[in-house]
């Protein structure tokens, strides 16, 4: 058989397959699935409503829709609200930590991001040292961001939510303690080497053999407190969010693993390469990030999830598809055919779970979109959404081969990729500290004006970033496939929107340092002690809400 | 409250764990996964899949050049292909490493000298407009046609101002029989003062 019909076939009997599986999956033929996902909703929980911009008629359509529930704040389920604080406690600690470290990781990543952002156009500027060159600020943005804040900001979510999801406190968190410091100690490590000029010399994989393997050894430990918790689980229904942090967790030390073995080479390593490059956001931030969405968005509004069969393809689809889509990076390369012909038609697959997780995300905030005038955490983490699905679509027309003729090697894709890590993982984060650290610290964020002031900062300054480097790219992209212009012309045509990159990128940063100051306030109790929860607008909050604005608990104020 | 409520108070104000309502998948997600597996489909079997398998890291640039047809040879296309990396599209060639092609003395005179060092290459030292130039120049003489190899000197013969007359298939021919004996590029702008 020839090479179409191997692929053709392929494709088509694993599709099928695949929508066989999620079919009889939300049909329980394999498990006891729905039965057990209707009977998770326990009958009157605690009522106040977290982010008290829920309408009277919100709470009636709440209730309606959930049989069992008694009238909110009415009866309050004391043992499950113990439960909770049991778990926080439990977790407390490690998340601390680790949110700190990632706060620190995402200082010394802008940093460097901006000091190679403006070397782009004032290349004469920081020449002096070899480690101030372009070819060290950006591996070292890269890393920092790639394994210094976004793995920390999202396994401290992920360290927080499982246990309250499973019903249990966190067990043998203590590996998880030791596993995160191995891990940052490890990246320190290897930052200072990457800076020395030892390196791998592969993109995204920069951080060399021996270094990277601290990495394994932390990332496992830090899994460890995590596999034990899912195993003492009190609860039979595993929530959405508990099969994208489980599946991250294990999906992320194969892929480091994997591509780290120092078997492969030539045209396998480029291979191995962006199978690795593309898999880490693909299945280990992105995932994580959506459990939290998944976790924090309902949570916050006071709805269920609107489909759970839309979560249910979302999940498989993007654990199915996501592995096979790193081939796009090579096309122009003298990769097989059939592999880049496969990555591209898988690339556009992924907007099968994408349309899944809007839609689903969409019709759970329908009638609720006022809250994110008031709720930090809701703004932060419906941008995230929004932008996961913008990311999402781009990449998968940027696969096309059309398109990518002429992205290809151009800033465009460098924006791209800060759409999906930024955009969407770092925003959600954002809304995720929002809502995790006040629980950690028992401490209301002190000051309110400095997240909105964080929020526009990053928001306005990045979409800057975006579009000055989207434009500059497609314009680069054009200039060079224009044979009748010198390769100079590609270069200079960037330029102003290099600049506008750097103003943005630096707004961004300036956000950064806003919320560091924040964070370091929480984890130190300073500043004035509120008795309310951090919201913007309250004067502005509709009538309805009041009532939940005068609950407050009056030991608060001791 | 007590105090041992304060501490825990925000855990106190949340809503309930979120849960799922089991509803059936949207009609549209359905007609979503539906386009997209025809494309998917249609995408594979639109693409040439059947390439060599021993392409890899085995290939070189020339398998990748794009057939040369001789009978039209195209000089611009030729020029874009070959020439114009070290010559630039501006013919102004890069001060100090690449002679400029426009307005060079070498390509407004007799097409002899034209035609020589597309043959044979340059290895040494060259003046064109003043200026010294110490780099080398592949040859053509094996890669091109005679056609292709008028159609280039034409072609650089009468761009960004230059005057040199055209040259024919013939006038190749016959400057490659000339010169038949060369084996090695010429040693810059001393060998090539007999063709001027």
């Amino acid at each position: 058989m020839n090479a179409l019909g191997m692929l053709l076939s392929a494709f088509v009997i694993a599709i099928l397959g695949l929508m066989f599986f999620i079919w009889s999956n939300g049909r329980s033929l394999l498990t006891g699935g729905e039965e057990a996902a209707s009977e998770i909703f326990s009958a009157g929980e605690v009522g106040l409503v977290e982010d008290p911009a829920g309408t009277p008629a919100s709470r009636t359509r709440l209730q309606s829709s959930s049989t069992g529930h008694a009238q909110v704040g009415q009866h309050v389920d004391e043992a499950d609200i113990l439960a909770r604080i049991e778990s926080d406690k439990s977790t407390s600690l490690i998340v601390l930590i680790m949110m700190t470290a990632a706060v620190f990781w995402l200082l010394l990543a802008s940093t460097f991001g901006l000091i190679s952002s403006i070397k782009l156009h004032q290349p004469d500027w920081l020449t002096g040292s070899m480690w101030l060159g372009f070819g060290v600020t950006r591996t070292i943005h890269l890393n920092a961001v790639a394994y210094g804040w976004a793995p920390m900001a999202c396994l401290s979510s992920c360290i927080w939510i499982l246990p309250r999801l499973l019903k249990t406190p966190l067990r043998s968190g203590r590996w998880a303690i030791l596993g995160g410091a191995i891990w940052n100690i490890s990246l320190l490590a290897g930052l200072i080497a990457i800076a020395t000029g030892y390196n791998s010399g592969l993109e995204w994989l920069e951080i060399p053999l021996p270094i990277a393997t601290g990495m394994v050894v932390g990332g496992a430990m830090v899994g460890i407190p995590l596999l034990d918790t899912l195993g003492h689980r009190r609860t039979r229904h595993l929530y959405v969010s508990v099969w994208y942090m489980s599946a991250a967790l294990f999906w992320f030390p194969v892929l480091l693993i994997v591509a780290k073995m120092p078997v492969h080479v030539g045209i396998e390593q480029a291979t191995a390469n962006w199978w690795f490059g593309h898999n880490v956001l693909g299945l280990f931030y992105t995932p994580l990030s959506l459990a939290t969405i998944y976790y924090l968005l309902p949570k916050i509004i006071g709805r269920p999830i609107e489909n759970y069969n839309l979560s249910l393809l979302g999940f498989w689809t993007l654990a199915f598809f996501y592995g096979q889509v790193g081939g796009h990076h090579l096309e122009g390369s003298p990769a097989p055919a059939w592999l880049i012909t496969l990555s591209i038609v898988q690339s556009m697959m992924m907007i099968i779970p994408v349309a899944a997780f809007t839609i689903n995300q969409h019709m759970t905030m329908r009638g609720h979109f006022r809250m994110w005038v008031h709720s930090p955490t809701l703004r932060f983490i419906l941008i995230g959404g929004m932008m996961y699905t913008l990311s999402s679509l781009q990449g998968s027309f940027e696969a096309l081969r059309s398109i990518n003729t002429v992205t290809h090697f151009t800033h465009f894709t460098v924006a791209h990729a800060h759409l999906g890590l930024y955009g969407f993982v770092t925003m959600v984060m954002f809304g995720a500290f929002y809502f995790i650290l006040p629980r950690v610290r028992g401490w209301e964020w002190p000051y309110p004006w400095a997240i909105q002031l964080h929020f526009w900062l990053v928001v306005l300054g990045f979409g800057l970033y975006f579009t000055a480097l989207t434009i500059g790219g497609v314009l680069q992209g054009l200039a060079m496939l224009d044979a009748s212009k010198p390769f100079i012309d590609s270069v200079t045509v960037t330029r102003p929107w290099l600049i506008g990159r750097s103003i943005g990128g630096g707004m961004m940063t300036l956000g950064h340092v806003v919320f560091a100051v924040h964070v370091l306030a929480m984890v130190f109790k300073l500043g004035p002690k509120r008795h309310t929860q951090a919201l913007f607008w309250r004067d502005a909050m509709p009538p309805g809400l009041a009532p939940n604005l005068a609950t407050q608990p009056e030991g608060a104020a001791s | 409250m007590s105090q041992q409520d304060s501490d825990t108070v925000q855990q106190r104000r949340e809503n309930p764990d979120p849960n799922e309502q089991v509803k059936p998948l949207p009609f549209a997600i359905m007609l979503v996964i539906a386009a997209l597996f025809t494309f998917g489909v249609v995408y594979i079997a639109e693409t040439p899949l059947n390439l060599p398998g021993t392409w890899g890291d085995q290939r070189v640039l020339a398998d990748m050049a794009a057939p040369v047809k001789s009978a039209t040879a195209d000089g611009a296309a030729l020029f874009a292909a070959n020439c114009v990396a070290c010559h630039q599209a501006t013919g102004l060639g890069v001060p100090g490493a690449f002679p400029p092609l426009a307005g060079s003395e070498y390509l407004n005179g007799k097409p002899d000298v034209t035609i020589q060092i597309l043959l044979h290459g340059i290895k040494g030292s060259i003046t064109v407009k003043g200026s010294t130039f110490n780099g080398e120049m592949p040859n053509f003489g094996a890669r091109f046609s005679d056609a292709e190899i008028a159609a280039v000197a034409t072609h650089v013969r009468s761009q960004w101002g230059n005057k040199g007359v055209a040259i024919d298939a013939a006038a190749v021919a016959k400057g490659r029989d000339l010169t038949k004996a060369q084996t090695t590029p010429w040693n810059g702008g001393q060998d090539l003062e007999k063709y001027r």
